[in-house]
């Protein structure tokens, strides 16, 4: 058992998510930075649907009552090594402490953390408050049981750093346009990628609400339609809004372009204050780009 | 025509028209079950709403191209026409904390708000926003009202709000901008389920006031 003895700010379990379940209004949900979550699952040798931990901000304080492999990855704990493979000894205990640079950090446990599958997945999905194993995010005193560990053994050194994506900004963040596009004037789009977007405080998992000083979009209205993670949504009065992991499936508001998953790992990161550069892309980049991040998971250390 | 653009690098959207209207939503529908049925390589999973429906794909299997190119293969083969399922009740207490300003926007009673927002069959066009949430139609345009103009920071499971000519239900205790009107105990959504959710997009439902 694992005891949460602080929970951090906003710590949730989170595994790959629910995806297909749009249909009836539950987003696909899943760990926000998709790559850490792989990255920290291969470490101590999971398969990579294993369920996690994901925090925010600042992370948890948590007690082995059990020998254990963890690691940590995506956003800096300012604790604990990141990227690596921690040996935990019976009766201690992992504290990740504030988060930075990133927004959330990853804690993969070796046998991952074993709480209910709901709807297919062990996802804590906080539009419906159900999954994650208590149907909120986890609390201090709650325990946390492990799986059985798989065939896989750890890594025994780093997660090498020429394999992580950047862990502060600026981010440069590829969109393929559309699909509303034309509900725009015919130059918005190049006026956006022009444009240096700035994160404000209003971010979580269902999405990232971005300032655009000096940029005034003004979209048609549409008829409302299924929306996906990556969206970047044009509100009325020019707000832009980039759904994320937990978004609503569907939505009023045009989407001027849609960032490409690759690149989703990257917003997850993404701090207030920061700046987002958006850049248009083809589908051909796209892939390329799905390519290269995926071809970093397979390589033998 | 329908018009076929990229959401994203997994994922097409196909736009039968631009209206809420029940013969668009047949048509919807009728896309959603052909490609059901003959499963083009690479198609994930389907999203329809309204007017239009997400197709998410495996770009490891097919491509953005060739997926639509499977699609609009069958503009002008299907058969739109819905079948109607029964009308389902939905127990409806009409005491949502709106309704006095509803009934003074529309220049109406409580009760003629209540009568009128009964009084009619309504067809779900869409599950969509948060789980379960039905989005049905059409409301009269005599209850047409805007939706409030900063929304709530929680709506209680099983609210019933309108806005525009449009009625909803709220499945899960979520925010919400509509008017809500009343309230229901029917179960829309339970996670252990199959389906998870009461309604689809096709269904319809009739709101019968309880006291």
């Amino acid at each position: 058992m694992i005891e949460v003895v602080d929970a951090g700010h906003w710590t949730t379990v989170q595994d790959r998510g629910r995806p297909g379940l749009e249909r009836f209004g539950i987003p696909a949900g899943g760990a926000a930075d998709w790559f850490a979550a792989v990255v920290a699952n291969r470490i101590v040798g999971n398969p990579q649907d294993a369920a996690l931990l994901e925090c925010t901000a600042a992370g948890p304080t948590l007690r082995f009552d059990a020998d254990a492999v963890a690691a940590l990855t995506g956003g800096h704990s300012t604790r604990a090594a990141n990227w690596q493979p921690l040996r935990i000894t019976r009766g201690s205990s992992l504290a990740v402490g504030t988060i930075a640079p990133g927004l959330r950090t990853y804690i993969a446990v070796r046998g991952g953390i074993d709480v209910p599958l709901v709807l297919g997945s062990r996802s804590f999905c906080q539009r419906g408050n159900f999954g994650g194993g208590f149907g909120r995010p986890v609390q201090r005193g709650d325990a946390l049981a492990t799986g059985r560990p798989g065939e896989q053994e750890p890594l025994s050194a780093p997660w090498p750093e020429s394999h992580r994506l950047p862990a502060r900004g600026p981010w440069e963040v590829r969109v393929i346009p559309g699909p509303q596009l034309n509900a725009f004037p015919e130059d918005a789009l190049q006026r956006l990628t022009a444009t240096a977007c700035r994160v404000t405080p209003e971010i979580d998992r269902m999405g990232l609400r971005l300032a655009t000083p000096g940029l005034r979009l003004q979209p048609h209205e549409i008829v409302t339609m299924p929306m996906t993670a990556g969206a970047i949504q044009v509100t009325p009065s020019g707000g832009l809004i980039v759904l994320h992991v937990d978004h609503q499936s569907t939505g009023g508001y045009p989407a001027i372009g849609t960032v490409i998953n690759a690149d989703l790992a990257l917003l997850a990161q993404a701090r207030p204050g920061d700046t987002v550069r958006f850049r248009s892309v083809d589908q051909a980049e796209a892939v390329r780009a799905w390519r290269r991040v995926t071809g970093w998971l397979e390589f033998d250390l | 025509m329908w018009q076929v653009a990229p959401a994203g690098d997994r994922a097409l959207l196909v736009r039968l028209g631009h209206a809420i209207d029940p013969e668009l939503l047949g048509e919807v529908l009728a896309l959603d079950s052909a490609l059901g049925n003959r499963r083009p390589a690479g198609l994930v999973s389907t999203v329809p709403a309204y007017a239009s429906l997400l197709c998410y794909y495996d770009p490891g299997v097919t491509d953005a191209a060739r997926l639509e190119a499977s699609i609009l293969q069958l503009e002008g083969h299907i058969d739109a026409a819905m079948s109607l399922g029964s009308v389902v009740d939905v127990p409806t207490r009409y005491d949502g904390p709106d309704l006095a300003s509803v009934a003074l926007q529309t220049n109406l009673t409580p009760a003629g708000v209540i009568e009128m927002h009964a009084g009619r069959e309504y067809l779900v066009y869409c599950v969509g926003f948060a789980p379960g949430f039905t989005y049905c139609g059409a409301l009269p345009d005599q209850l047409s009202v805007p939706r409030l103009a900063s929304p709530r920071l929680r709506v209680a499971a099983g609210s019933i709000g309108i806005a525009g000519r449009q009625t909803g239900v709220y499945a899960v205790e979520s925010p919400g901008g509509w008017n809500l009107i009343g309230r229901t105990t029917l179960q829309l959504f339970d996670p252990a389920a199959d389906p998870p959710v009461r309604f689809k997009p096709g269904d319809r439902l009739r709101f019968i006031p309880t006291s």
